[in-house]
């Protein structure tokens, strides 16, 4: 029962961009198209998983002192066996448009954040499970994304038109301003669902550290939250 | 004493070795392993692209390459294109770095007596939307059309209205110039940079092949 919550609680309960709120670098930059962001997403799963998996078995020889430079190096050495792979495997449009968001992998925040948090601290096959399933809910979320900025800006989704008169370009969705608006937007639709949830069943929701509604007073929505604004 | 708690700088030092060696000889192993491949993939998409902007040939025009230098002094690779040993076109990979995020990177198919055939933006990182308009020949997908098998010939490229607009022209001694900049070609709103950018690299390659005519028709074996 507890493996399985290693693996869900990434998809939903703590994911990674919506509520850990990490990683938004690729999340702003590479989601232009739902294809980038699968692929992006994809990338990073196989660094998390495999990070994860070494990290938790080497833990407990490495000295505390010098384990984030450790850590760091298992990271990049993951980080450039999926460059090569890409670059030999997948399509060449794909890994053109990822570019150098594929080696800046290494200064994610959920990796290290991960391997911090859960690997060093639990055995190989619980933190097997927490980098699949944080992988798959950074996957999740990118992919959305990039679905939603490429439906709004061309009007195609996977680069297929679904509406096939849209021929002008809409510019914003697809520019990083319309990428802080789109990720706002879903935090404030996980934050609000996650609140309904809590208020429904008579707990006390705490947002995530930083996001709450102490400093605006455009709605109500922080009333509910637990009488701190 | 643990290792786990040391503090001793020699055993963090030499831990810290042990781990970049054993990170080192697994990228090592892993580079050993990709190299065919890389070089193959970027072989195969060297190939497409030169089919695309060739006439039909007979040889190997990835292997049959000149480097010139263009009118401002960057290097411009021509590929020749044989077909029963007789020259039947060229290809003039080149870069312009004034693109409006970076360099741009294209390949010019060049009919034998040098006047544009296809031209093909191979690298850029302009703006999605405005740049791109200018840079990609993108067939459109559409949900009607997904599992339809497509009609195009082989060889044929997608349109472009910007790209589409050099075929046929010879570069001459004065530059080409879009519209704006009171030439004769058309350019994209809101991507004027970008056009500009295509407009010169165009330019500096057809132009390359003239000014090296000789050169490139003697290396690439014509009149053989």
């Amino acid at each position: 029962m507890s493996l399985l919550k290693d693996f869900t609680k990434g998809l939903w309960k703590e994911n990674p961009v919506l509520v850990l709120v990490l990683g938004t670098c690729p999340t702003l930059a590479v989601t232009s198209s739902a294809t980038n962001g699968l692929g992006m997403g994809l990338a990073t799963t196989f660094v998390l998983v495999c990070s994860n998996v070494v990290i938790s078995i080497i833990a407990g020889i490495v000295p505390k002192k010098i384990r984030i430079p450790v850590y760091i190096v298992v990271i990049a050495t993951f980080v450039t066996i999926i460059d090569l792979l890409m670059k030999a495997y997948s399509p060449p449009e794909l890994y053109n448009a990822l570019g150098i968001f594929i080696s800046l992998i290494v200064v994610n925040c959920i990796v290290l954040g991960r391997a911090e948090a859960f690997a060093s601290k639990n055995n190989p096959v619980r933190s097997f499970l927490d980098g699949l399933g944080m992988g798959l809910g950074f996957t999740l979320t990118l992919t959305m994304t990039g679905i939603i900025r490429e439906f709004l800006s061309t009007g195609s989704m996977f680069e297929v038109k679904v509406i096939t008169g849209w021929t002008v370009d809409f510019l914003l969705p697809s520019s990083a301003p319309g990428a802080f608006i789109i990720v706002g937007v879903l935090l404030a639709g996980m934050n609000y669902l996650n609140l309904r949830r809590a208020v429904k069943q008579g707990k006390v929701y705490v947002p995530p550290q930083g996001m709450d509604c102490r400093h605006c007073h455009i709605c109500d929505f922080g009333d509910k939250t637990d009488g701190r604004n | 004493m643990k290792l786990k708690e040391t503090e001793n700088t020699v055993v963090l030092g030499v831990f810290l070795a042990v781990i970049g060696l054993v990170a080192a000889l697994a990228l090592a192993y892993i580079s050993q392993l990709t190299a065919a491949p890389i070089a193959a993939a970027e072989q195969n998409a060297t190939n497409q692209a030169l089919q695309k902007v060739l006439p039909p040939f007979d040889n190997q025009p990835s292997a049959n390459t000149i480097t010139v230098k263009d009118p401002d002094g960057r290097d411009v690779t021509f590929y020749g294109a044989l077909r029963d040993g007789k020259l039947v076109g060229f290809a003039g990979k080149g870069s312009n770095p004034q693109g409006y995020a970076g360099a741009i990177e294209g390949l010019v198919g060049l009919e034998a007596d040098g006047s544009v055939r296809t031209v093909l933006i191979t690298r850029q990182s302009e703006t999605p939307g405005l740049g791109t308009v200018v840079c990609d020949r993108k067939e459109v997908k559409t949900i009607f059309t997904l599992f339809k098998p497509s009609d195009k010939k082989d060889g044929a490229v997608p349109a472009n209205r910007i790209l589409d607009q050099f075929a046929g022209r010879k570069a001459m001694e004065s530059p080409w110039r879009v519209s704006k900049d009171g030439g004769e070609f058309e350019f994209q709103t809101g991507a004027t940079v970008t056009s500009r950018a295509v407009t010169a690299l165009v330019w500096s390659i057809a132009r390359a092949f003239e000014q090296n005519r000789a050169a490139v028709e003697a290396a690439l074996g014509g009149n053989k």
